[in-house]
């Protein structure tokens, strides 16, 4: 039986070159099939917190298991079969510039040993459709706004419909119905698909309308674990001040 | 300002310096040696080495072929007043073949090389790596060094290699054509001239060269690409330091090889 904890992070600590501690002893779960949210001012360590997930940075100090596998000492060989059950949405969505829309999307497939010409380009279309953008298959990245380079991003994450997907603002740049959209595809793909997902996002507002559970970062340490209710009728004042948009508080 | 701490300043400057250069030159080292153990069993992307050799080689033909002629042309100018002082026409093609081949035209070709190939490679890769291009190979578990770098090195390796032979011929023929304008030496005599004295090991010597300077040229563009800090800003310095350390190393390798190959 597969582990129910599928992204679980013991004391986990992290600092650069002559700062303080980006993250300082976090702990935290996902359980299988949890929409989780990530949230925090910022420089709270949200994106660092996602790239150690997907073990593109290592921890200082600390355990990161995924599905029940410590991560934190593996060679990069053995991190690729890792991240090979991954997708990720960068915060500037890390489209590849020398390829067009169409191959971004179909990379990730390619790689994975999809080769069929039809099934590839089936599963493109299939996935700009579900960013409102058919028929963008042959733009390049560089003739793209910033808000249909976050939507072909989103695409090319969900290409593979892995099993665990990190979102780093999936919505940043969007306009509010398409922003709006966007979340909603996203909850409904990781339902049908009974994915792991965390996603990190300002817009709180929307964010905790498709949410399981909630974990906000301030500062380095996670200062609330929860489920969205709980994060909505959270007494902590600084959680209470983040959710809720307030300017008056102690953040 | 007292003459003490000036001297601390200045061999603190000194020591950072030492280490910042060593830093690098670990770098490189070390990106060598991973890339070397990408080669055994060769784990690379056929695909990114055919479209990186077309890009760095044949489209680099134009600009080579522009050099090594009009150097040719240049060998010829130099020598000029030499060869019509001693009436030695006949030596003109032993004078510019040897200076071509051995020295002349795989330095310059390497140069240019690294000017239109090593600096479009370290932008391309920094504007990959401060636009997490790099870190989205890796999450799609694709190791950037097999997919990315090792066609690019082997690429540029091999290119500059065959540019080379592209070069000495074409910078041959334009010493030759320059020869008859100027000096009044009959391609004939040039090339009698040429094949009388340069020996097959003058021209190895200019092959090995450019392998080396072509592998200079490789790793230092990947390593300041891949090492690109501070968002644009960053890869135009990276771009400018690849560049310097590609025609440093250029010439001290030259220096020592020159001296070791006779």
């Amino acid at each position: 039986m597969p582990p129910r904890r599928v992204i679980e992070l013991r004391g986990i600590t992290k600092r650069f070159v002559d700062g303080p501690p980006v993250l300082r002893g976090v702990d935290l779960t996902v359980p299988r099939g949890c929409l989780y949210g990530l949230v925090g001012p910022g420089a709270a360590g949200k994106s660092v917190l996602l790239k150690l997930v997907v073990g593109l940075l290592r921890p200082d100090a600390g355990a990161l298991l995924i599905e029940g596998e410590d991560i934190t000492g593996l060679d990069e060989l053995r991190l690729h079969r890792v991240r090979a059950r991954i997708g990720m949405l960068f915060q500037n969505n890390a489209l590849f510039d020398h390829m067009t829309v169409g191959e971004n999307i179909a990379f990730p497939l390619r790689r994975a040993g999809v080769t069929d010409a039809a099934a590839l380009a089936e599963r493109v279309a299939d996935r700009l459709r579900m960013v409102s953008l058919p028929g963008f298959e042959d733009r390049m990245p560089a003739g793209l706004s910033g808000g249909q380079k976050k939507r072909i991003g989103v695409a090319r994450a969900t290409a593979l419909k892995a099993d665990i997907v990190l979102y780093d603002e999936p919505a940043a740049g969007l306009d509010p119905v398409t922003s709006q959209k966007i979340f909603d595809t996203l909850r409904a793909e990781q339902r049908e698909a009974g994915a792991t997902v965390v996603m990190v996002s300002s817009d709180i507002e929307r964010l905790l309308t498709i949410t399981d559970r909630v974990g906000m970062l301030h500062r380095g340490r996670l200062i609330f674990d929860g489920t969205t209710a709980e994060a909505l009728a959270s007494r902590d004042p600084r959680v209470d001040q983040f959710v809720h948009g307030k300017t008056d508080g102690p953040l | 300002m007292s003459q003490a701490s000036e001297r601390e300043g200045l061999s603190a400057e000194t020591g950072r310096a030492i280490l910042d250069l060593a830093a690098e030159v670990g770098g490189v080292a070390m990106l060598a040696g991973r890339l070397l153990r990408r080669l055994a069993p060769p784990r690379l992307d056929g695909p990114e080495l055919a479209r990186n050799l077309h890009r760095m080689g044949v489209k680099s033909l134009p600009i080579v072929g522009v050099t090594a002629l009009f150097t040719g042309g240049i060998m010829v100018i130099q020598a000029g007043v030499l060869i019509r002082r001693f009436g030695a026409e006949g030596l003109l093609g032993w004078g510019a073949g040897f200076a071509t081949l051995r020295e002349v035209g795989p330095i310059l070709i390497a140069l240019m090389f690294s000017g239109r190939v090593g600096a479009n490679n370290t932008a391309e890769l920094g504007t990959m790596t401060v636009t997490e291009q790099i870190a989205a190979l890796e999450t799609l578990a694709i190791d950037p060094l097999s997919y990315l770098i090792l066609p690019r090195c082997i690429a540029m390796v091999v290119m500059l290699f065959m540019l080379t032979v592209y070069g000495d011929v074409l910078a041959l023929a334009g010493s030759a054509l320059m020869g008859q304008a100027l000096l009044g030496v009959s391609v004939a005599t040039f090339f009698n001239g040429f094949l009388e004295t340069i020996r097959v090991w003058d021209l190895a010597t200019g092959l090995i060269k450019s392998v080396l300077y072509g592998v200079i040229i490789a790793l230092s563009s990947c390593h300041f690409g891949l090492t690109v800090t501070g968002g644009a800003p960053g890869v135009g310095r990276a771009v400018n330091t690849s560049v310097v350390a590609s025609a440093t190393g250029i010439f001290v390798t030259d220096y020592f090889s020159t001296y070791l190959l006779g």
